[in-house]
């Protein structure tokens, strides 16, 4: 009895030690705040003093000996580092500033040089000769040669996840260190965007991926260079001072830090208070009460993702394209965007938004919930009671929402909505096996027309899930694929493009905007039409 | 003694066993295929064929589970399926995280419990006891998603006091270490707190109640001597158990406290890998979860013995 009475109060001393401990920790940390936020205070007026003379009055203040390190905020966890082998958004956000590409989409998404300085193409369009710009050097030192693009090209095709963008491409071969010929199967006018048009396709270095290291120690020629990554540090990257546009000062930052916060909510305060600098997405609910709080910058533009549903096209009725169409004039598609983005999005009968200036098609041959015209349809059909199993999933939460607005604007025709939400690995499972009456997602980070509707609406190709088949539209699609002629190519896309929206193949809802939201010390950074986040030009201001 | 605890290591490794069975069993018949998952929207057969088969996913579910094991107990736990990262040091570099919220929780919920349970037994039926109790169905009812923002909202956004989010690592910083860990563990702990403020009182109450307590009453003894020598350690065994369910529960890793304040623990890990379908990850963050709560059930075991000698015979 007398040990075990013992134990009770060595105990209790213990946690009164620690209690005690603890508070005088709360006291330190109190006073560490207040003095950071007044030295915050101090630096600030200072800058604000020194403005006009820009570079050079931060040089009289202490904090210019500090690091300018950027802290940016992501929403989710990259999966590996490896860029042949993510398809994870958080981890392009990362190597998007670390790897370069051959070549890369510019501020207007028109392809623009980066590894390769200049190239041309051969009088019969099977030939591209790539100029590689010569001194460039990994980060490990090494110069980048030919050899790099070919090594990466063949990874790509053998294992990555991008192997299909090179389907027209025979051979990738290296003439001399700084050339390179990609010969292809038949003339491919959207070669640049197929193999450089994300960070999917990145240059890497042969030695990272013999000795396995790609995945953890990614080493590439871009701005900033990997140092490490850890669960409560984040992901390290520091400026290349080697990076071949040195020359022009890039990058200005002496450092980026990623931090992974999953809940929107904390992201956002976390943004508010200063603890990280820029956010990677805000929710559209907050996008218009962010914009007016003084102190920080919300960058908007419209995206090129798409939102869209389809109808099973194998099951009938869906099989009708009067029932399809009559589904596609019945909904109201300003309110689904509100529903889901609160507006920050923009309604659209076709794939591809405006802002996509090149290949755009103004077109919407579809009345907005128009209810008469749609029971007209269905009756032509000799459709009554519809019932219809809609397949979305929790995972993209836009799609639970949008099915439910959906279900209220169809409820009108006698048409029951049943919504089958499941996780996005399920969902993958259903959609491939056809387990579905309509399923909803949307499509990111496209930009040449290929992308947008081969693919998705070709007879017989793996994306084409709805089923849907015509030899019309199969003709023009495969007729584009080859045209070298831009505007001759554009005409059959617009052909095309108005055959699908009118067969309902893809029943197409909206364009969301790009949002990203940063403090105002940041500077020289800008959303992209592409979603690409791209630190080189980026600076903060003390 | 050497008997009792041999005993219960045994008893320990079957029940590992037993639960790397049932894991494996239900990870594979859940709907959703890593391969699919990984492969996202872009889907391709002769990709997907290369990928099951270097991964191993398409031999049969029985060899797969025996290959599992056989490296399982050589202390292998595979790679992970999403970034070919060994599995045993993906859930390591979790645990000072997840090691470091358990423990502060469970202090929080320590400091609040044993004095406001001890409290509300003796003023058993006046207005305190009442508060007590109050108060504890408060905690025990409060979803932690809402508590915690509620703190970031007035901690960190309004008032300025603590960081919002994110771990700091006690050898790198023991102040920022302390106030990052401040807002999470008071979340948890409350909560914790309150379910052993209830085991506590009635643990207590019971004790107050013997024979022994009113003779040591008539000897005259100071309320505070009686509870000290007489009632607190023969309380002391029900509130070990709950205790240690707390602190097994809270060793697994916390979801959704880990999501809201970008805590870098297990539950978030052990998320990732099940919307990822990332089998070889998910099954080792388990078997690990599993292994914490059965040891520290174990050593709950030999805390009896120590509290109680009876406990040994039986």
């Amino acid at each position: 009895m007398t040990r075990s009475a013992i134990r009770p109060k060595w105990v209790l001393m213990l946690l009164a030690i620690a209690l005690v401990a603890a508070a005088c920790g709360d006291d330190d940390a109190e006073t560490t705040t207040t003095a950071a936020a007044a030295g915050t205070t101090t630096v600030t007026t200072a800058g604000d003093d020194g403005d006009t003379a820009t570079t050079a009055a931060p040089a009289t203040t202490a904090a210019a000996a500090e690091p300018m390190v950027l802290v940016a905020a992501q929403g989710s966890e990259p999966d590996t580092l490896d860029p042949h082998l993510t398809s994870a958004y958080a981890s392009f956000q990362v190597l998007e500033n670390v790897y370069d590409t051959l070549v890369q989409p510019g501020d207007d998404l028109s392809m623009e040089p980066a590894l390769a300085e200049s190239w041309t193409i051969s009088a019969d369009n099977l030939t591209w000769t790539f100029v590689l710009r010569q001194g460039v050097k990994f980060h490990n030192g090494r110069e980048f040669v030919a050899d790099d693009v070919v090594f990466s090209f063949e990874r790509i095709i053998a294992e990555g996840l991008n192997g299909w963008r090179f389907g027209s491409v025979e051979s990738v071969t290296a003439v001399d260190d700084y050339t390179v010929d990609v010969t292809l199967t038949v003339p491919s006018p959207n070669l640049l965007v197929s193999v450089a048009g994300f960070k999917g396709m990145a240059i890497v270095a042969k030695e990272t991926v013999e000795d396995g290291t790609i995945a953890t120690n990614p080493v590439g020629t871009g701005p900033f260079r990997f140092v490490s990554q850890s669960p409560d540090g984040g992901i390290v990257l520091e400026a290349n001072s080697d990076f071949w546009r040195a020359g022009e000062g890039l990058p200005i930052l002496d450092g980026i830090r990623f931090v992974q916060i999953p809940d929107a909510g904390t992201k956002l305060t976390a943004l508010r208070t200063g603890e990280v600098d820029w956010i990677d997405a805000v929710p559209p609910q907050d996008v218009d009460g962010l914009s007016s709080e003084a102190g920080i910058t919300v960058g908007r533009v419209p995206g090129g993702d798409y939102h869209y549903f389809a109808l099973n096209q194998n099951r009938p009725p869906f099989n009708d394209v009067r029932v399809r169409r009559a589904i596609a004039t019945a909904i109201n598609r300003t309110e689904i965007a509100e529903a889901a983005q609160f507006g920050a999005a923009t309604a659209n009968q076709t794939a591809i938004p405006a802002s996509n200036g090149s290949w755009h098609l103004d077109y919407a041959p579809y009345q907005s919930a128009d209810i008469a015209g749609a029971q007209a349809l269905l009756d032509d059909a000799g459709v009554a009671d519809l019932s219809i199993d809609f397949l979305v999933t929790s995972d993209f939460p836009e799609t639970v929402t949008q099915a439910q607005v959906i279900a209220a604007q169809l409820a009108p025709l006698g048409i029951t909505v049943n919504i089958v939400d499941v996780d996005f690995g399920t969902w993958l499972d259903m959609e491939g096996n056809g387990e579905f009456d309509a399923f909803m997602l949307s499509w990111i980070g496209n930009i040449d027309p290929d992308d947008f509707y081969y693919a998705q609406h070709h007879t017989g190709e793996w994306a084409n899930f709805q089923g849907y088949s015509n030899p019309d539209v199969d003709a023009l699609l495969d007729a584009a694929r080859v045209e070298t002629d831009s505007a001759a190519r554009k005409a059959l896309y617009d052909q095309a493009a108005a055959m699908i929206v009118d067969d309902a193949s893809y029943i197409y809802l909206y364009n969301p905007d790009n949002i990203n939201a940063w403090s105002d010390a940041v500077g020289g950074y800008a959303t992209r039409g592409d979603n690409a986040i791209r630190f080189v030009g980026t600076f903060l201001q003390p | 003694m050497s008997q009792f605890l041999t005993k219960r290591i045994l008893q320990m490794l079957v029940a590992l066993l037993g639960v790397s069975i049932v894991v494996f069993a239900l990870i594979h018949l859940v709907p959703g295929d890593p391969v699919r998952v990984a492969l996202g929207t872009r889907f391709d057969q002769d990709l997907y064929d290369m990928l099951r088969e270097r991964s191993g996913l398409d031999r049969p579910f029985i060899e797969q589970y025996f290959a599992w094991l056989g490296n399982a107990l050589t202390g292998d736990l595979g790679l992970s399926f999403r970034n070919s990262q060994p599995v045993t040091s993906l859930v390591l570099e979790r645990l000072p995280a997840t090691i470091t919220l358990a423990f502060a929780a469970l202090f929080v919920a320590i400091v609040v419990a044993l004095p406001a349970g001890i409290i509300s037994a003796v003023r058993s039926g006046k207005p305190l006891d009442y508060a007590v109790s109050a108060a504890s169905q408060v905690g025990i009812s409060m979803p932690d998603f809402w508590a915690g923002v509620m703190y970031i909202l007035l901690f960190a956004l309004t008032l300025r006091w603590l960081p919002s989010s994110g771990y700091v690592s006690f050898l790198e910083s023991p102040i920022e270490w302390l106030r990052h860990l401040v807002l999470p563990a008071i979340t948890i702990g409350l909560i914790s707190g309150s379910v052993i403020t209830r085991f506590v009182r009635s643990a207590v109450l019971e004790a107050l109640n013997q024979d022994y307590v009113r003779t040591a009453r008539a000897k005259g003894l100071s309320e505070w001597r009686i509870i000290r020598r007489h009632v607190l350690p023969n309380a002391w065994i029900p509130i070990v158990t709950v205790v240690g369910l707390q602190l097994g529960f809270l060793m697994g890793g916390l979801v959704v406290v880990e999501v809201i304040f970008a805590w870098p623990g297990l539950g978030r890990l052990a998320l990732t890998a099940v919307k990822d379908r990332d089998f070889t990850l998910l099954q080792g963050a388990v078997l690990y979860i599993a292994f914490m709560f059965l040891t520290i059930n174990l050593i709950v075991d030999l805390i009896y013995v120590r509290l109680d000698p009876r406990v040994r015979v039986s």
